[in-house]
């Protein structure tokens, strides 16, 4: 970060020029270039230990099934790579079943064996061909609603939107069959399909575009999908009968492998079992997306081409049903030699395993002038003082880092520090628990983190909150969150990770949750009730005996439901909420801790293990599994003590690694291989310039003296921090504080108001230097100190004090070094 | 494409199919290449739907003959009258390269289809047509139209219903047809041929002369035509639209054809000489239904885009916009003196409004699913709803007087004949009911669908249907 300073330092329009373009532009990590996938590398099969080969046994049960064949080969050295598209297929009676473009296709009625060969092993697969002679009636849910949901016409883009387009609206992929099929069929007068010649249907022409069509070209004759909307409009658009058999789980294969170049492709093999005992093969049915397209592309087929070393999460869908396919990509890359770096605990030894297999080179350990001002800001949200830094500098104690990590996580500010960031997630203002309330929460919520209150009781306090809203601040949490709704939606994103939103109004159209899981979440909080309390402003929380929530689509009463456990048994019906509370906290439960403790990483290393850190999902898998689980699993086991944890990570050395990069870690966005460098919040922004030029920020109505980390809420009007992001605290999502840069901020740090009147200041730090009759040198190297936690180098003071020399007036000079300070990266940014 | 096979080469309303066949005989080497019968239905067929007045591909359409003689982007002439070897058009139909290859993505023009169109231009690339700013769809010929099936493998759903005046014959919407039935018996008495493949509204005139039909082939075409129906014969093609017709009603002197449809617009014909008086273009979707008021002075409209209209007939101004609905209205009627609107919509309600300021004056309630068709005849209110009933009012008060409970599906259609107290109603699974309104009794009722055996006779019939799919 150096090198910033150095621009900076210098004439006045130098200096602005380059905190704007810096500003704007950010100091972040490239991104990985998303071009077209290259071309795929010949499969090297060599002499592979022995094959796999999937399904194990085959039943085509009737004419329209088929079935995809996966061959993998194990070689001796542990790898392991897709043979499919090297795999010569032969079928022994090619009258019962034939091979076409690998996949087995039935012929008539019998049995036979499809005979795998490659890398000189055999695998012989059985395959039973029965019902060929009976009609194969297509399924509305699962051929035309599937077939819709493949070529996206339901998406909520298209026609899945809630107001549809063109007059023609589907359920978002197709979450309501049966108001789909009043839609495909008889609304406006059965204008959509034509039974008496099915392909001159407007489902089928407009999708071909044979007929004009807003959304273009959707489909082709050759998809799967044209045949099964086809066929099902032929066979008279049948609805399915009430006894049909129901799809109960997809399985996906591989679930997870790891391929290293040359071998970089996977097809993937999904099979929907369904409740007659039939396992189909949907591969060429499910839809597919890759959670990382600049490591891996899937196309319509379920074929996955590694585009560069990563791992991507292949989520495969078919309707409601959600499965992923982990997938890690690995390559030698030139030069690149481990130097095994020591690992203080599981931390690190998580992490660079990970590195070491993705050939990862992970950045230097950081100097103690970096660590000093990133441990004080981490954890307290606070610069280091200048006897603070020097202190912490002169240390000679091995363990100094580890000492002053202790020191900092007993310092009061560490729970203003924290109450701050719960204060924006649990939206405490004015306007939402009264002016009064703000003060009481806040209060609480600092003690909860002076206390060091651990996670599971702070959870169960909140969440369980009773009477009045004053007596008990906790209960605000049912004062911000108003309603059902509000409290099923803020439970699930502050504490499972999960943002649910959207299946209030329909299933989640990217994720496993629906309709139903969201009103049965509502189920244990629908009975919170309020009344006025004996003062104004105040407000009492009580729970009533009776209420059930309705699912508003299929008016169904739902029971209490827990995610990934099912409908709850009830200990009593006191308070349901225990019953969540107890399932919440309890030590096995699998997202509690795993949110508690992503969030605290979040914190400290500028991105989570899942990222964003509260949006928990298939399809944004964590950037290392085993590390999550182990961060978990401790702070279970230490009684969700969060300073414990946030002692863990700090101590580690990759929490200490330098922001600067190396030459194999430089486009590394996710596995923490180094540093992340971001804006400091805009807080921490303002009690830093307070800090640097020791002049305090007044808020209005709070006793002066108070730092904006102190902040009870945003009401205190602060354009300053609003410019940088402060959050207005209307949702509990961690997103609502804004980390961009923009234009406006670059504004005030040249020649905002705020930053002027205290460079500007008569009782500032330079004039209390100077009036104390320090040299230049001296000022400047405490500006230095105070603004970067290091003194300036030979260079950097040589230039600096040139510059109060030349500039004529001594005062304006150093006004102007402490201004160029102010607007550095290295000042601006955590690194 | 058996289908299609079956079927003549003219028939170029099934444009995708008919020229999609390959086996097509190209027109006999003698005759010059006829523009509007030869070219443009190709260029409709399979250009259209890229090369459309919205976002045209390659800034190239064909939706006018005039358009279609102007180069596009690449300000190559498109095509050069004589000169085949200088048309871009002909280049990219029978371009080896299938980058560039018209239509693209798209199966490629038949050698026989490609022929043509170089032979059309050799000839001089004459147009044939009345206006060469017409749309090209309006050109290509549409009549005869193909037969209907000799006998329904399944029933269509009943989209249009009509009485004869007398009330003795029943009109109903088939598939490429209308079909006559006896009311009293459920008897079939004719079937008229030369239909579009959806009929969507019918009316007879009120001296039975003459039947009216809107209807067409949805998204691509529509036709307002006036048949003779005793004779079943085609009499006059009124009106070629861009998508279908929703309704036709006759004024009550006979000698005004009003039509509504897709193309959002609504359409006023001299019936004695065909001729299109005036187009009314004021609705933002489709308009689904039309009615007359008592005098013929006035006309009230049911559009998707969630209002009903009344316009002055005589100059086709817009004079109130009855917004109550918030919902897609389907039907629109006036009251005997026309002091009321009555309007149907998908918010399961009746409407009745004043004609003069679109005042609301009540509605009627109760229905479980959106209302269709509505009828205000003998004192009477009648209408059909998808919640699989009918409805009769008395009109004064709206007070119920009976629900006509029976059909198993959504009622699309109904119509009344007060000469004979007879309300019939169609249902989407194909079934016609007539009621004796007088007692509620019912009187027949039967599947519109000649020739089709229901399943109970015929219990092969999903196995046919699966066949004749797996045979596809």
């Amino acid at each position: 970060m150096r090198q910033f300073t150095r621009t900076v330092v210098g004439p006045m329009v130098c200096g602005a020029l380059a905190a704007v373009t810096l500003l704007a532009a950010g100091p972040v990590g490239a991104e990985p270039q998303a071009g077209a996938p290259p071309a795929l590398e010949p499969i090297v099969v060599g002499t592979p230990e022995r094959i796999d080969v999937q399904p194990g046994a085959i039943q085509l049960q009737t004419p329209r099934r088929r079935m995809h064949i996966i061959a993998s080969g194990f070689y001796a050295d542990g790898t392991t790579q897709d043979l499919t598209r090297a795999a010569q297929l032969t079928s022994t009676n090619p009258q019962v079943v034939r091979i076409e473009n690998g996949v087995a296709v039935p012929v008539a009625d019998g049995k036979a064996e499809i005979a795998v060969t490659v890398g000189g092993h055999e695998v012989k697969v059985p395959v039973e061909v029965t019902g060929q002679s009976k009609p194969d009636v297509v399924s509305f849910e699962y051929g035309t609603l599937v077939a819709l949901s493949k070529q996206g016409c339901n998406s909520g883009a298209c026609h899945g939107s809630p107001s549809g387009k063109g007059g023609f609206r589907m359920s978002l992929r197709a979450y309501d069959p049966a108001v789909d099929t009043e839609t495909l069929v008889r609304e406006a007068f059965n204008r959509r399909t034509n039974v008496y010649e099915p392909e001159a249907s407007l489902l089928l022409r407009k999708p071909l575009m044979e007929v004009a069509h807003g959304g273009g070209r959707r489909m082709k004759k050759a998809d799967p999908a044209y045949d099964l909307l086809h066929d099902w409009i032929a066979q008279g658009c049948q609805v399915d009968p009430a006894d049909a058999p129901r799809c109960v789980k997809v399985d996906v294969y591989p679930r997870q492998r790891l391929l290293k170049r040359p071998a970089h492709t996977q097809q993937l093999l999904v099979l929907a079992h369904f409740s007659d005992g039939s396992i189909r093969d949907v591969t060429n049915l499910a839809v597919y997306t890759s959670s990382d397209e600049g490591v891996a592309t899937v196309n319509a087929d379920g074929f996955v081409t590694g585009l560069d070393r990563g791992e991507s999460a292949i989520l495969v869908r078919y309707l409601e049903k959600m499965e992923t396919a982990s997938l890690m990509f690995l390559k030698d890359v030139e030069g690149f030699q481990w130097n095994n770096p020591p690992e203080s605990s599981f931390v690190d030894h998580d992490v660079f395993e990970k590195l070491r297999q993705l050939q990862i080179l992970p950045s230097d350990l950081c100097s103690d002038e970096e660590f000093v001002r990133r441990a004080y800001l981490d954890v307290i949200g606070e610069l280091p003082g200048v006897g603070e830094a020097q202190a912490f500098l002169v240390d000679q104690a091995p363990d100094k880092r580890a000492k002053l990590i202790d020191a900092l996580l007993e310092r009061p500010e560490y729970a203003d520090f924290w109450a701050l960031k719960w204060g924006d997630l649990l939206r405490l203002r004015g306007n939402k628990v009264t002016p009064a309330g703000v003060h009481k929460f806040h209060h609480w919520l600092v003690n909860a983190f002076r206390t060091n209150m651990p996670a599971d009781r702070f959870a169960r306090t909140l969440l369980t909150a009773n009477g009045s809203t004053f007596a008990n601040p906790a209960a605000n949490f049912f004062r911000t969150a108003a309603d059902t709704n509000d409290c099923t939606e803020t439970t699930s994103q502050l504490f499972l990770g999960i943002r649910i939103q959207c299946a209030k109004c329909h299933n989640h159209p990217f994720e496993r949750w629906t309709q139903d899981n969201y009103y049965g979440i509502g189920a244990f909080f629908n009975r919170v009730q309020k009344k006025p309390g004996t003062t104004p402003d105040e407000l009492v929380v009580w729970v009533s005996r009776a209420g059930e929530v309705t699912q508003p689509r299929t008016g169904k009463q739902m029971k209490p439901w827990l995610p990934l456990k099912g409908d709850a048994e009830l200990a009593g019906e006191d308070d349901r909420r225990d019953t969540f509370a107890t399932w919440l906290t309890a030590p096995d439960n699998p997202f509690f801790a795993k949110v508690e403790v992503n969030r605290m990483w979040g914190h400290l290393l500028g991105r989570g293990i899942v990222d964003p850190v509260d949006d928990f999902r298939d399809s944004n898998p964590p950037s290392s599994a085993a590390l999550l689980d182990h961060l978990a699993k401790d702070f279970v086991e230490h009684g969700f003590d969060r300073k414990h944890t946030l002692r863990t990570i700090l101590n580690s050395r990759t929490y200490q690694l330098s922001s600067r990069k190396n030459d194999f870690n430089r486009n590394d966005t996710k596995y923490f291989s180094h540093a992340t460098t971001r804006l400091l919040s805009a807080e921490q922004l303002l009690d830093a310039i307070c800090r640097v030029t020791s002049v305090d920020e007044k808020f209005a109505g709070l006793p002066s003296g108070t730092r904006a980390t102190q902040l009870p809420s945003p009401d205190v009007d602060n354009y300053f921090l609003k410019v940088f992001g402060q959050p207005a605290r209307e949702t509990a999502c961690q997103c609502e504080r804004s980390s961009d840069s923009n234009l406006s901020q670059a504004l005030q740090m040249i020649n905002g108001p705020l930053v002027h009147s205290k460079v500007r200041d008569e009782k500032n730090r330079l004039r209390t230097l100077v009036t104390g009759g320090k040299t230049d040198a001296d000022v400047v190297s405490e500006l230095y100190l105070a603004a970067l936690s290091r003194p300036p180098s030979t260079a950097e003071l040589d230039v600096a004090t040139r510059h109060v020399t030349a500039s004529g007036d001594r005062m304006r000079g150093l006004e102007d070094v402490c201004w160029a300070l102010l607007n550095a990266n290295e000042f601006l940014f955590q690194h | 494409m058996r289908t299609c096979v079956l079927l003549s080469t003219v028939v170029v309303l099934l444009v995708g199919c008919s020229i999609a066949s390959a086996d097509e005989p190209a027109p006999q080497a003698a005759a010059p290449v006829v523009f509007s019968k030869d070219v443009a239905p190709l260029l409709v067929g399979k250009c259209l739907a890229c090369h459309g007045a919205t976002d045209p591909k390659g800034e190239y359409q064909l939706t006018t003959f005039e358009m279609l003689m102007k180069p596009g982007a690449s300000s190559t002439p498109s095509i050069n009258p004589g000169k085949p070897d200088e048309s871009e058009l002909l280049r990219l139909i029978s371009s080896d390269d299938k980058d560039e290859r018209m239509p693209k993505e798209g199966d490629p023009l038949s050698a026989a289809q490609v022929a043509a169109v170089k032979r059309w231009i050799e000839e001089g690339a004459k147009f044939d047509g009345p206006d060469p700013k017409a749309a090209l769809a309006s050109i290509v010929p549409k009549l005869p139209h193909p037969d209907p099936p000799e006998s329904y493998r399944m029933p269509v759903p009943i989209t249009a219903l009509a009485f004869a005046p007398s009330g003795q014959e029943l009109a109903a919407g088939g598939y490429r047809e209308v079909t006559i039935w006896n009311p009293a018996t459920g008897a079939l008495v004719r079937r008229i041929k030369n239909v579009p493949q959806r009929t969507l509204g019918l009316a007879y005139s009120p001296d039975g002369a003459l039947l009216a039909a809107a209807g067409g082939l949805p998204g691509q075409s529509g036709e307002v035509t006036l048949y003779d129906p005793a004779k079943g014969t085609l009499l006059k093609q009124l009106g070629a639209m861009a998508d279908v017709a929703w309704g036709v009603a006759f004024n009550p002197a006979g000698n005004r054809l009003a039509a509504c449809g897709a193309d959002r617009s609504i359409r006023i014909y001299d019936v004695a000489t065909g001729k299109e008086e005036r187009v009314i273009e004021d609705h933002a979707d489709w308009v689904m239904a039309v009615a007359w008021n008592h005098d013929g002075t006035r006309l009230a409209s049911a559009s998707r885009d969630k209002t009903s209209k009344l316009f002055d007939a005589a100059t086709g101004e817009s004079l109130v916009t009855y917004p109550g609905h918030g919902e897609q209205v389907y039907g629109a009627a006036f009251n005997a003196d026309s002091s009321q609107v009555l309007t149907t919509g998908r918010d399961k309600k009746v409407h009745v409004w004043k004609p003069a300021d679109a005042g609301k004056i009540g509605e009627i309630a109760g229905f479980g699913q959106e209302v269709y068709d509505i009828v205000v005849a003998g004192g009477q209110i009648f209408c059909c709803s998808a919640d699989k009933t009918a409805r009769q009012f008395e009109a004064a008060e709206r007070k119920p007087v009976r629900n006509y409970e029976g059909h198993a599906d959504w009622v699309y259609s109904l119509a009344y004949n007060d000469a004979t107290k007879r309300l019939a109603t169609g249902s989407f699974d194909g079934e016609v009911r007539v009621w004796n309104t007088a007692d509620g009794a019912l009187v027949t009722s039967f599947k519109a669908a000649p020739g089709y055996a229901p399943p109970a006779q015929a219990a092969a019939a999903p196995q046919a249907a699966a066949g004749q799919a797996a045979a596809k």
